[in-house]
């Protein structure tokens, strides 16, 4: 272990972290824009400086490897005016929409803004990058927001290994780009929306987001994604029971705050209007059992089942009990006349994995059959 | 290949040369070339052949840059007894009245010597030279002729440039006549690395690119690493605008770089080395290429050095017109096919470089230095110069002066000197009023400091560098704000974009001084440029955002009576009751 | 893509047939399609072909397996790649120091001017390209200018203007006679 002191206290770092990540370990809140622990370091937001003892300037504390018997100060006045001149510079390059930006309450900029009592650049505002794109369904880049931290090149490259964006020209005019600024959806992006995830700006937002409600006014839940057998956990934004978007976050085991464009978007069919709600019979054999007295027959062009069913049409609502008493009584009979394998069943990843095991249990036992199969194999 | 087969070139060369009367030197250098050099090379090589004379009468060899360069296109004609004359402004007429002067034509003597008859005493040689010169002035040559005792070359101590002017930079055997490889094969056979490494330390060699960071320091550095492999990055990306030292000496005599780069490779390990040079130098990048594969045949360079067990290969990597990419850790990034944008330090490339291996960067003249050193010893170095700054500097002299070009003078020179006994003073009559050291990244010396001796610590106690060597003199017509701001766009242009007090803090700079350039500023403004340089000065990433404030931070500390001039004075702050 | 197709990708070329394509693909054997070539490919590539198009920077991209966005990124960082074709004749100014003393700038203002294109274009008739350069290393010979590739000193507005006025008056007489024979 290496011994250092940080703000007069004695921290243990292990060989070779940085001194951001000795800091950061013990709750020593260090201002930070392009720093990101699962990604390579950078050094270009300049916010994380610290003094460190024998050393005329302050330092980027992202990229120094603790040694025995540093001396580190990370927060002090003159850090302090560093920081807010440095702050001042970002805001110059950065409309303060604050009042109806959804990033609001979660944007690290204004985070730091606040922090360091700066509300209004003292230079000329200057734009350097008045691009809007929304050329996707998932997610819509607004350039003016951009600090050009660089997470979203890092993440893509390195995490999701899509490399579907990078740095373009330089100095003032620089800007995050797909080749040829081509669509998202002409470029390698997979839209699995890490990029969204570590911007620490407006930059980046999901579509769903626009106009559905500020940060503070959202309730959080977590679960666990249905989709694949990795079990990512999620963490869904949600107001009046509508999903607004997904995220995750860094102590969520298994995945960390990366998700896949599954976990990440894929949740719509959750408020789906053509989600079903009660048990529904079909018309034929609810007129079979008894349970209606019009009389229905399926449609002649139809080859399988129903194409493009008109649910009212199709099936008539039945209560649970009504619902129990026709699947039992109709799979008892089925597995007595042809024999446990004329049954399949077929689950959904949309079904959490507590339904589905429960599932695949009552065909295996209950019904006495291995077929049995998921969407998600298919 | 060994060093006696070398040795053995170097003689034969030399007594190839000496066979000829007369060697007329062409200045063949990008200056020159854009003055018309090429067709006065083309010139004097058809009137010399049209001469018939016989062949040993004379040769015309292409060389490099002659120094005055404001002069060019330059040529000198050498005789075997030591007699030299140089020309400048050579159009090809006045080539062809050149060589009929001083060439015997169809087998008859030239004008001269049948004038002259046999010259044998020194009495007759007297008499010899007087005609010499009645004839020329009949020509109307006289007028052309530069005069080697010109403060211009009496000042300069020659050790980067010493054999630039004088051999022909395509030609190994040129430069291996002129002691060339002889310090290479010198610590070969002689020395440890950690021997040559002290040799370098001691000789107080500090980086010639700019920062000056000790030579010696930065080798052993490399030398103590164990990881495996290691390399040498020759730095050739000289983008300061107003620069073209290291063009010339990459272009004139790129052997003396190559083997100050494989000495280094011996000293620190390495086995693989490169020579950045920016694409906007293709001269020189055809003629580093083709003396490596020149030191390649003749085993300098390849899988066994000189017949030892050291290895050694370099290649050539092109840049693509990005100032930034001169800073070292942006360049690495350059050569490994990314963006040139810089790394964060530490870690520090003696530890971590190009491919996160231990890697020694050094600029073009400082590697040009060290045959000298190992040949002629570290004390000799060390007595050139000042206490902490050694050796000598190639400076490229330019703006408003009588005489520009290439010159190198012994550091601790004054500014004085510089300007007036070597720059020959200021041309028509104007007056000095600054020398600009360091280019985009140094600041201005006003006159009051002519008399400071121009070594790294001095120049940075004014406030500017020694930078790469670029030093252009302005006179009373050239307005300051606009001088800094000329160089402030530069930075700007060139900012690679990562860390935001370049990237944006020169934008703003820039806006600043065209506000109140424009006469729109008010006092209150001088006081936010000045802040806002020191914090682009304190925070910024790298070497460029570090040192773009520089011109105009030493602008406001001299001149800032020309800023004064042009604000407004500040608005009053109002009561509060309005 | 299949290793396959590489493969065979490599041997034949590129699919137009284009012979210039050679040149750029034997600047990558050289460097045996090490992906940190990037930047002597790109320098070949625009050598050859006097500008990088999308299609030879995707070529290369899938010849040296480099994600295009990267590729994309480097080409845009340096300023020496262009990626559209130059007009049909070239203006370099220099803007080194020397040359900004000598006043550089009074010659690109005179271009600008009677010729209607900015620093870094090229007339919408495609005849002229005026760019800068950031010092070409002949300052005794300051303001510098470079005109289709010849390089003179001591410039000033009017000899540089009249200079183009003449090449491009030659260059509309050779294109009128061209549309007329064709």
């Amino acid at each position: 272990m290496v011994e250092l002191i940080i703000n007069g206290k004695e921290i243990l770092a292990k060989p070779g972290q940085t001194i951001m990540e000795a800091a950061l370990a013990n709750n020593i809140d260090i201002p930070r824009l392009c720093f990101h622990p699962e990604l390579m370091v950078s050094g270009g937001c300049r916010l994380c400086i610290v003094d460190v003892q024998g050393r005329p300037n302050p330092t980027p504390s992202c990229g120094l490897a603790c040694e025995n018997g540093m001396v580190i100060e990370t927060h002090n006045s003159k850090l302090f005016d560093l920081r807010r001149d440095i702050l001042d510079l970002f805001i110059s390059d950065h409309p303060l929409n604050c009042v109806t930006c959804e990033k609001s309450g979660a944007c690290q900029l204004q985070k730091y803004a606040y922090e360091h009592d700066i509300h209004k650049t003292s230079y000329e505002f200057k734009i350097s990058k008045p691009i809007y794109q929304d050329d996707n369904p998932f997610f819509i880049r607004d350039h003016q927001y951009c600090i050009l931290c660089g997470r979203c090149v890092r993440v893509c490259d390195e995490i999701v290994g899509a490399s579907a964006i990078d740095f373009a020209r330089r100095g003032f005019e620089s800007y995050i780009a797909t080749p040829f600024d081509d669509a998202m959806v002409d470029s390698t992006c997979v839209f699995c929306g890490n990029c969204i995830q570590v911007c620490p700006t407006a930059a980046l937002m999901p579509v769903s987001r626009k106009g559905k409600g500020r940060e503070w006014e959202l309730d959080r839940v977590k679960t666990i994604c249905g989709y694949c057998g990795v079990g990512c956990q999620i963490e869904y934004a949600i107001r009046n029971g509508n999903i607004i978007y997904a995220q995750s976050s860094p102590d969520a085991p298994v995945n960390g705050e990366f998700l896949c464009t599954k976990g990440r978007f894929g949740w719509d069919f959750s408020t789906s209007p053509d989600r079903l709600t009660t048990p529904l019979v079909r018309r034929d054999l609810a007129f079979e059992l008894g349970l209606t007295s019009e009389a229905w027959q399926l449609p002649l062009d139809s080859p399988l089942a129903i194409r493009n069913p008109k649910v009212e049409e199709s099936f008539i609502p039945v209560d649970w009990e009504t619902a129990f008493e026709v699947v039992s009584e109709k799979l008892a009979s089925t597995v007595k006349l042809y024999g446990p394998d004329s049954v399949m069943g077929l689950a959904s990843a949309r079904c959490t994995n507590e339904d589905n095991y429960l599932f695949q249990k009552f065909m295996r036992v209950g019904i006495g059959t291995n077929n049995i199969d998921h969407c998600a194999r298919l | 290949m060994n060093s006696q087969n070398l040795e053995e070139i170097g003689k034969k060369e030399n007594n190839r040369q000496k066979q000829y009367k007369r060697r007329i030197f062409c200045c063949t250098s990008t200056a020159c070339l854009s003055a018309g050099a090429g067709q006065t090379f083309s010139t004097v090589n058809q009137s010399v052949s049209a001469c018939k004379c016989a062949e040993n009468e004379a040769e015309v060899v292409q060389t490099g840059c002659m120094g005055l360069c404001s002069r060019g296109p330059m040529v000198r004609v050498d005789y075997r007894d030591g007699e030299s004359t140089l020309y400048g402004n050579v159009s090809p007429e006045i080539a062809q009245l050149i060589i009929a002067h001083h060439l015997p034509i169809e087998g008859k003597d030239s004008e001269i010597e049948r004038s002259s008859g046999d010259v044998a005493s020194p009495h007759d040689m007297l008499h010899f030279r007087a005609s010499l010169r009645e004839a020329r002035g009949k020509k109307g040559l006289e007028k052309y002729i530069i005069p080697t005792d010109l403060p211009f070359y009496s000042k300069q101590v020659k050790v980067v440039l010493n054999e630039i002017g004088q051999i022909n930079p395509n030609k190994i055997e040129d430069y291996l006549a002129h002691g060339g490889y002889k310090a290479l094969t010198y610590v070969l056979e002689n020395l440890t690395p950690e021997e040559i490494c002290d040799e370098i330390l001691h000789s107080g060699l500090r980086g010639r690119g700019g920062a000056g960071y000790p030579t010696g320091q930065k080798w052993h550095f490399v030398r103590q690493e164990d990881s495996r492999p290691k390399f040498v990055i020759v730095n050739g990306d000289e983008g300061d605008p107003g620069a073209y030292m290291d063009r010339t000496v990459m272009e004139d005599n790129p052997h003396r770089v190559l083997e100050g780069m494989i000495i280094c490779a011996y000293a620190v390990g390495a086995t693989n080395g490169y020579l950045y040079i920016r694409g906007e130098y293709p001269i020189a990048i055809d003629r580093v290429k083709n003396a490596i594969l020149a030191a390649r045949r003749h085993r300098i360079l390849g899988n066994s050095v000189l017949g030892t067990d050291f290895s050694f290969n370099a290649e050539v990597r092109i840049g693509a017109g990005a100032f930034v990419c001169g800073e070292e850790t942006a360049l690495i990034n350059s050569v490994e096919g990314k963006r040139g944008m810089p790394r964060i330090r530490p870690p520090y490339p003696s530890k971590s470089g190009l491919w996160k291996a231990p890697t020694v960067i050094n600029n073009v003249e400082t590697m040009a230095n060290i045959p000298s050193i190992i040949n002629r010893g570290a004390s000799w170095f060390a007595s050139i110069g000042t206490e902490k700054s050694k050796g000598t500097k190639v400076f490229a002299l330019a703006g408003q002066l009588r005489n520009t070009g290439l010159i190198e003078v012994p550091i601790g020179i004054t500014l004085r000197d510089i300007v007036f006994e070597i720059g020959g003073g200021i041309p028509g009559d104007r007056d000095f009023k600054a020398a600009q050291t360091g280019g985009p990244s140094g600041g201005c010396i006003p006159s009051e400091f002519l008399d400071s001796p121009v070594d790294y610590e001095s120049l940075t106690r004014l406030g500017s560098i020694m930078g790469s060597g670029g030093l252009v003199i302005i006179d009373d017509s050239t307005g300051m704000p606009g001088f800094a701001r000329f160089f402030m766009d530069f930075c700007m242009d060139e900012s690679c974009g990562k860390c935001v007090p370049c990237r944006i803090g020169t934008v703003q700079i820039r806006s600043l001084l065209d506000k109140i350039i424009s006469g729109k500023g008010v006092a209150e403004d001088l006081v936010k440029l000045e802040n806002l340089c020191k914090l682009v000065k304190n925070t910024s990433l790298c070497g460029l955002g570090q040192s773009a404030p520089n011109p105009v931070l030493s602008t406001l500390r001299y001149f800032n009576h020309e800023y004064q001039a042009i604000v407004q004075p500040s608005l009053p702050v109002s009561s509060g009751n309005d | 893509m299949t290793a396959n197709k590489l493969a065979s990708d490599m041997m034949n070329g590129h699919q137009s047939g284009d012979e210039r394509f050679s040149v750029i693909d034997r600047t990558m054997k050289r460097f045996k399609y090490e992906k940190d070539s990037l930047l002597e490919v790109l320098n070949s590539a625009q050598e050859t072909f006097g500008y990088l198009s999308k299609d030879l920077l995707f070529y290369i991209s899938n010849q040296l397996q480099v994600p295009m966005s990267r590729v994309y990124g480097v080409a845009t960082f340096y300023h020496m790649f262009t990626f559209v074709p130059l007009g049909e004749h070239n203006c370099i100014i220099c803007k080194g120091t020397a040359c900004h003393v000598k006043g550089a700038d009074r010659i690109i203002n005179a271009i600008s001017e009677e010729f209607c294109v900015n620093a870094g274009e090229t007339t919408s008739d495609n005849l002229l390209s005026l760019n800068i350069a950031r010092c070409l290393g002949s300052c005794g010979l300051a303001p510098v200018v470079v005109l289709d590739g010849e390089v003179s000193g001591k410039q000033t507005p009017e000899a540089v203007t009249n200079r183009i006025r003449e090449i491009i008056s030659i260059s509309k007489e050779i294109n009128a006679e061209k549309v007329e024979a064709g």
